[in-house]
């Protein structure tokens, strides 16, 4: 550090950036970029309408109609996440700025947008056909997601790329649906369900977990009965309960996931609390007369919250897992394609057909190494001396 | 002729990036029966020397671009041919490397904590030891050997103790079967690398006179790696000061010790607490009558010792038991003692870091005892600790300049943060560290500095009571008398009142007006500072002060 990074750089921004020096770091989240792209853009890149269609002269936007509040949100969502990545602002104001304006979007979006409640895709192929539009954009994967191609004749079990007319990058499922659609809409669940999950019990790990390793004592030995009990459920058991009762939704799914997942957080904060709190700094700060809320978060957190990055992004990985296992025993999500019902699918059928394990289950691998490459190179970056060996896979 | 003698050794480490000259040129030599001492600070490669004659470098690491180290070893001892023959160690094949290492050359180290296996008791190590190096031996015959071997350092009750494993013993205790391990084969050369220095003095006084009755009866050289010129003076008959991987000066002790040559020596010795000029510490008025700025009244810390499936109470560690101290504004009092005897709880206690059991704590007026974390709070910038290990004292997520302003800004000192870096600036120039190191992560400082900026830190919210602990302990002496004369400008500037906790009798003499020593969680004796350590009244004072090894020069 020299004299020039004199107005500081916050501790996030540069371990951030640190972290991401490193070529194994870069890999996992360009990927996770190319995920998150394609979540958030999923309705424009793979849908049966068209983008943009001239009826007659009359240039309209036929995909604007079947958007949801949801959609709006999250391509908001991007796009401001995008702008501000460049600025310099501080990374809590750009935190603020980006989920302000995507819950805005939220409820604009509710209030304005009301997308019908079925939608008949074949309409817009006869439309063309039929020669009504004089000239349409069609997204680049030109069918929905649960588009079943009727009007196809019997497209199931298409392999990908066969014919050219009906061109199928990745391939048909048994119900004649396109494979590389369904791939983009399921990205969504997959990465949400990973971040929501994990942040919803890294939150209540660390508050707890933290308390118990600060206060030590009586409060340590209740809070460790208490993540017993957590570790002692099920959590597979009781998602399927859940599921059984409150239908199968992929926020439940979400919390579930989050709220029981939260024990081994815990116990990495407080081992790593319990001897952060003899160190001489932190006896330091507590001679100082430093507020508790400094002292836990300020001077104990950062040097604590390494082992717990590295579960975090194991933790990502594995709730991504915990819902393609789901979706694989049929009890996943219904209202949205998942890559781990894709995968049931392919077994369900007498044949292997390899593009329909191949796609899905390539990319829960690729998402799962990712998260992993990226919790490695964040673990080296938080700590000072291994800063310089961050991103680097060793 | 000598038994080993080292010629313009050179040994070199090679990182990623860089090689470093750990030694540079390095030439000695050692007879048998004598002992040679190797001084230095920390850094200046007088342990790499050691490993190097040993062979105990790591091989793709370090390497001999020049040199030779010649000792007189018999590779067919017990044979007709009963010539001595020299060997080249930097030159010698591993096997028989493996023959010399342990039988003719024994090393002992620094941390008797580590340095003994603790899944093997104590004689099987021993054992261990003998039976690699003399093969023919019947099991009962060594048996017998590794006994007399514990014997010898004056372990009582050896064969008993026999079976114990290292954790069932003590810090000098393990120090002393190191040095049994070390000699059960009757090494001719024994490299000692600061095997006192994580000792007590009393326990090193010990181990010291131990080392010399082996060395009259057994007639073999030592090698004796250290950095107090106290033992130096008690020790050696040669003695070598390094710097920077050189040999800067080597003669007979007393002559080095009493008419040092080379401008480095004559440094080190001044640095040294009993040479260092008083000075500051004559202008600053010892004033008998100021009011007491910190009172203790029969303060109590006990830990209880729980037991049984329901962890009842069944006795107490009394670390501080029964402690009546008052503090005079503006003078340095010190808390001596040895490790153990609860002199950093007491430290600890009274700036309630930890909960004392019963007594009371005064600053000023104000009675600490029983006050919660936040009715503490206002209270604490007045009072403050710096800390004994650089390594930990400093949050190493932090810039220095958030280390620095945070306390001030929780306590509503200074206007904005512009204000508080500037102030915090005026503290780092009191204790004379640059304004950029503002904005530089601890582990970019050497130990010195850091301890620095603790002391830094503990300025900031201007108290007027500083709890030092040991912090001068791990520093090498010439940075030690820096810090401690620091100590005596700010002490005068601010006004303060220190108290000194340390376990160094001469750095007590040089800084304290009063001392206090303890023993057991209990003061034995206190008073100012020329009556303790001129005329001890106590025995277990005496004991400690008779101790400490010193560095006696006509």
């Amino acid at each position: 550090m020299t004299k020039s990074s004199r107005n500081s750089v916050s501790y996030a921004s540069r371990i951030i950036s640190n972290a991401f020096s490193g070529w194994g770091a870069r890999i996992g989240l360009t990927w996770v970029v190319i995920l998150a792209f394609v979540a958030c853009f999923s309705p424009l890149l793979a849908n049966s309408m068209p983008l943009m269609v001239s009826e007659g002269g009359q240039i309209s936007m036929p995909i604007l109609r079947y958007l949801s509040a949801e959609d709006l949100m999250l391509i908001v969502l991007f796009i401001v996440a995008l702008l501000l990545w460049k600025t310099p602002l501080k990374f809590s104001t750009k935190a603020a700025i980006t989920a302000s304006s995507a819950l805005i979007a939220l409820l604009v979006g509710l209030a304005i947008l009301s997308p019908p409640k079925t939608i008949i895709y074949d309409q817009f192929r006869e439309a063309a056909a039929a020669g009504s539009y004089d000239w349409q954009v069609l997204p680049p994967i030109p069918y929905s997601p649960s588009d079943y191609l009727r009007d196809f004749g019997d497209n199931s079990l298409k392999a990908p790329m066969v014919s050219v007319e009906q061109f199928h990058l990745m391939g048909t499922d048994s119900t004649g649906s396109d494979v590389a659609s369904r791939m983009v809409h399921a990205s969504r669940v997959a990465l949400s369900i990973g971040f929501i999950a994990t942040g919803i019990s890294m939150i209540i790990g660390i508050i707890i977990g933290g308390q118990m390793g600060y206060f030590a004592g009586r409060f340590d030995m209740i809070g460790m009965r208490i993540v017993e009990i957590f570790e002692a459920i099920p959590v597979l058991f009781l998602l399927l309960a859940f599921v059984a009762f409150f239908g199968r939704s992929v926020y439940i799914l979400m919390i579930i996931i989050g709220v029981t997942g939260w024990s081994g957080y815990a116990r990495y904060i407080r081992a790593e609390f319990l001897k952060l709190r003899k160190q001489d700094y932190v006896q330091a700060a507590i001679a100082s007369g430093l507020p508790l809320r400094s002292i836990l978060f300020r001077h104990m957190l950062p040097n604590g919250i390494a082992p717990v990055l590295v579960v975090a992004s194991f933790g990502v990985a594995a709730a991504i897992l915990t819902e393609a296992t789901l979706s694989f025993l049929g009890l996943g999500p219904v209202e949205a394609p998942s890559w781990g019902s894709m995968l049931n699918e392919a077994v369900k059928s007498s044949v292997f057909n390899w593009w329909m394990a191949v796609f899905p289950g390539g990319a829960i691998f690729l998402t799962v190494f990712s998260y992993n490459l990226m919790g490695e190179a964040l673990r080296d970056a938080v700590d000072p001396q291994l800063s310089r060996k961050a991103g680097v896979v060793s | 002729m000598s038994l080993l003698s080292v010629q313009n050794l050179h040994t070199y480490l090679d990182s990623a990036r860089q090689t470093v000259k750990a030694v540079d040129g390095v030439s000695f030599s050692i007879n048998r029966g004598e002992t040679f001492c190797l001084v230095g600070e920390s850094g200046s490669g007088k342990s790499i020397c050691a490993l190097s004659i040993i062979q105990l470098l790591p091989a793709g690491i370090a390497s001999h671009p020049s040199g030779s180290v010649n000792f007189h070893w018999n590779a067919d001892e017990g044979s007709d041919n009963e010539s001595i023959a020299e060997v080249d160690l930097l030159a010698l094949e591993d096997d028989a490397l493996r023959k010399i290492r342990g039988a003719k050359i024994a090393m002992i180290f620094q941390e008797p904590m580590t340095s003994l296996n603790p899944v093997f008791s104590i004689g099987d190590q021993i054992v261990e030891a003998l039976q690699l190096h003399h093969p023919e031996l019947s099991e009962a015959s060594i048996k017998a050997q590794a006994i007399e071997a514990l014997e010898q350092v004056q372990i009582k009750s050896a064969a008993s103790r026999f079976n114990d494993y290292p954790h069932q013993l003590s810090g000098g205790q393990r120090q002393r079967v190191m040095i049994a391990m070390a000699l059960a084969c009757k090494p001719d050369l024994l490299i000692a690398d600061e095997p006192t220095t994580a000792l007590d003095v009393t326990v090193q006084a010990e181990i010291l006179d131990l080392m010399c009755d082996l060395q009259s009866q057994t007639g073999m050289a030592i090698l004796f790696i250290t950095h107090d010129f106290g033992v130096v003076a008690q020790m050696a008959n040669q003695v070598g000061v390094m710097q920077n991987g050189k040999l800067v000066e080597q003669g007979a002790t007393s002559d080095v010790l009493n008419t040092p040559q080379h401008a480095y020596t004559r440094q080190l010795l001044a640095a040294v607490p009993e040479n260092l000029a008083k000075s500051v510490i004559e202008t600053a008025s010892f004033n008998e009558a100021a009011p007491s700025v910190i009172s203790v009244k029969d303060l109590k810390v006990w830990f209880p010792i729980r037991t049984g499936l329901f962890r009842r109470v069944t006795d107490h560690l009394k670390a501080v038991d029964g402690v009546d101290l008052s503090i005079r504004k503006g003078s340095i009092m010190a808390l001596v003692g040895e490790s153990g005897c609860g002199k950093t709880t007491l430290g600890r206690a009274i700036l309630q870091l930890e909960k004392p059991t019963s007594g009371s704590v005064k600053l000023g007026d104000r009675e600490l005892v029983g006050l919660t974390a936040a009715q503490l709070r206002p209270i604490r910038p007045r009072m403050q600790i710096a800390f004994q290990d650089p390594q930990s004292s400093l949050n190493p997520r932090l810039q220095i300049v958030t280390t620095l302003t945070e306390p001030m800004k929780a306590h509503g000192i200074g206007e904005n943060h512009d204000d508080r870096i500037e102030r915090a600036v005026k503290v780092l120039k009191q204790v004379q560290l640059s304004e950029d190191y503002l904005w530089r992560y601890p582990h970019e400082f050497s130990g010195g500095q850091r301890q620095r900026i603790g002391l830094a830190r503990a300025l900031v919210t201007n108290p007027e009571f500083i709890v030092c602990d040991e912090i001068t302990s791990a520093l090498d002496v010439s940075v030690q008398a820096e810090v401690l004369q620091l100590l005596l400008e700010i002490r005068q500037q601010r006004d303060l009142t220190l108290l000194f906790i340390t376990h160094n009798i001469a750095v007590v003499e040089y800084l304290s007006d009063e001392t206090v020593v303890m023993k057991a969680g209990k003061i034995v004796e206190q008073g100012t500072t020329a009556q303790v350590c001129g005329n001890p009244q106590n025995t277990y004072t005496q004991q400690l002060l008779k101790a400490v090894p010193r560095l006696n020069l006509s």
